[in-house]
């Protein structure tokens, strides 16, 4: 949970339901904007721009999340936002982002991550164990910070290209490749079985809820900060997603410095 | 209390060696910024904003004032406009690009001096920095909000300018604000050119100006 920033929280809250649900707390599926959207323009001093050919059905469905949430979701968001303290959201945060532990581990390893995905179970055994059943995150203090994956992630690293940008009805921000992810995701996500299917549906309601309390400055401000919102959203799903395959969000000395992008730095 | 017979005279002289001192203060100042790392003029910057913040008896007019300047003054804000216009910047006459520096600023400073109003003790800690391909500079930091998994991670980009290294981009969590506008903005000037793009700011900064008023 720790990149929840408020980028992600604009792709998230743009995204209407979807995309506020457990599995996506964090890295949801990512498209390689950058790379892969570069080409296709062809622009050579353009910079990355966005590969967006469906653009007038996904703003279309972009603005119908929108006021899904704004009629549904943010409403609701506020009055939990209202009665719950900080810490009490970020605990039920952990809480769902422990759950997605399977979905990070089988990411990790199609990916050959074998030490993040060593990492990723003693950070589960941990918070489990000694957080309380997931809602505390003590493993972080202990240097096993969240090795979030997903599969659309792992795609990018097989090297398939992002393709087009696309806007799924519900679930938000997502790309060709990144979509069929969430399919692979959610299939691989254990649902225990001796659980009412009710409380599962229940849970992931109170998931997507709390989640969208945490983002309600960060979607607000977003608004008003951009002058094509939806622009602003796409740009920023695209370039996140991006980073996130290639590992960008480690701290800098760790990083590889592959991404210097010599289009977007030089001056027209 | 004692009071001196030659006030009139001693503060002459007190004045002229606050104005000698002063300009020592300023060459030498100078010479530190000509000196100062990427790292440095980011950790000065944050450091000079947090102070400014931390006066809490400062109108809200005011606090955004000298946050602004401080900020401004450690920007190459006209390198920034040329980035998120790239291609685009020789579609606007010397006097639209004018008006776009002008009216991006305004936006810039409405939106993000808004967000000054709800600041609650985040602080930030410089992690890392490193240069890049094309001789930039990048220096990581932390915003540190409370808990982990709060925190997140700013990098900004500098470019050195008559000798001084000054900011040309802020990306928060990997993504690009230089690259997040250029994607706006090519949306507009696609559809309307430069005068839709000035229009749609102008509009944009009247509406923060009602905002502001509440």
């Amino acid at each position: 949970m720790r990149g929840r920033s408020w980028v992600l929280a604009v792709c998230l809250a743009a995204a209407g339901f979807g995309s506020v649900r457990a599995e996506d707390e964090r890295p949801r599926p990512l498209p390689g904007a950058r790379a892969a959207a570069a080409a296709p323009t062809g622009g050579a001093t353009e910079g990355p721009l966005d590969y967006d050919p469906w653009q007038r059905v996904n703003r279309k469905v972009f603005t119908f999340n929108d006021k899904l949430d704004q009629w549904v979701l943010e409403p609701v968001a506020k009055g939990w936002d209202y009665v719950a303290p900080k810490p009490i959201e970020r605990s039920i945060g952990n809480f769902f982002s422990n759950l997605r532990f399977p979905v990070n581990l089988m990411n990790n390893l199609l990916q050959g991550k074998a030490v993040d995905g060593a990492k990723t179970v003693g950070r589960f055994t941990v918070n489990t164990l000694l957080g309380v059943g997931g809602f505390l995150d003590p493993a972080s203090d202990l240097g096993l910070g969240p090795k979030e994956e997903d599969f659309g992630q792992t795609l990018g690293v097989w090297g398939v290209p992002s393709g087009p940008y696309l806007v799924l009805p519900v679930l938000g921000p997502s790309t060709v490749r990144d979509a069929p992810g969430l399919a692979v995701d959610s299939a691989a996500s254990i649902t225990p079985f001796f659980i009412d299917a009710w409380i599962l549906a229940g849970a992931q309601v109170v998931d997507v809820i709390n989640t969208r309390a945490r983002f309600l400055e960060a979607v607000t401000e977003a608004k008003e900060a951009s002058l094509d919102y939806y622009a602003f959203v796409r740009s920023a799903y695209l370039q996140r997603r991006q980073a996130l395959i290639e590992d960008r969000t480690e701290p800098l000395p760790e990083r590889t410095p592959t991404y210097e992008d010599s289009e977007l730095y030089t001056v027209p | 209390m004692r009071i001196p017979s030659s006030i009139p005279c001693r503060d002459r002289a007190a004045g002229r060696l606050a104005v000698a001192c002063a300009l020592l203060l300023c060459a030498a100042a100078t010479d530190a910024a000509a000196q100062q790392s990427p790292r440095d003029v980011v950790q000065a910057t944050s450091d000079q904003v947090l102070a400014v913040l931390a006066q809490k008896d400062l109108s809200r007019e005011d606090r955004r004032e000298r946050v602004k300047s401080i900020v401004l003054a450690n920007t190459d804000f006209d390198t920034l406009c040329r980035l998120v216009l790239a291609r685009n910047w020789d579609r606007f006459t010397p006097e639209q690009q004018a008006e776009f520096k002008r009216e991006f600023e305004s936006h810039l400073a409405a939106t993000y001096g808004r967000r000054l109003d709800q600041y609650r003790d985040e602080k930030l800690a410089i992690v890392g920095d490193r240069k890049e391909a094309n001789g930039d500079w990048t220096v990581q930091s932390r915003i540190m909000r409370g808990g982990g998994s709060d925190d997140f991670v700013v990098d900004y980009r500098l470019r050195q300018t008559n000798g001084a290294w000054k900011v040309i981009d802020v990306i928060p969590e990997q993504v690009s604000l230089v690259a997040n506008f250029r994607s706006q903005f090519q949306e507009i000037l696609s559809n309307g050119g430069p005068e839709r793009l000035l229009q749609v700011l102008r509009e944009k900064t009247a509406k923060g100006e009602e905002f502001k008023g509440e």
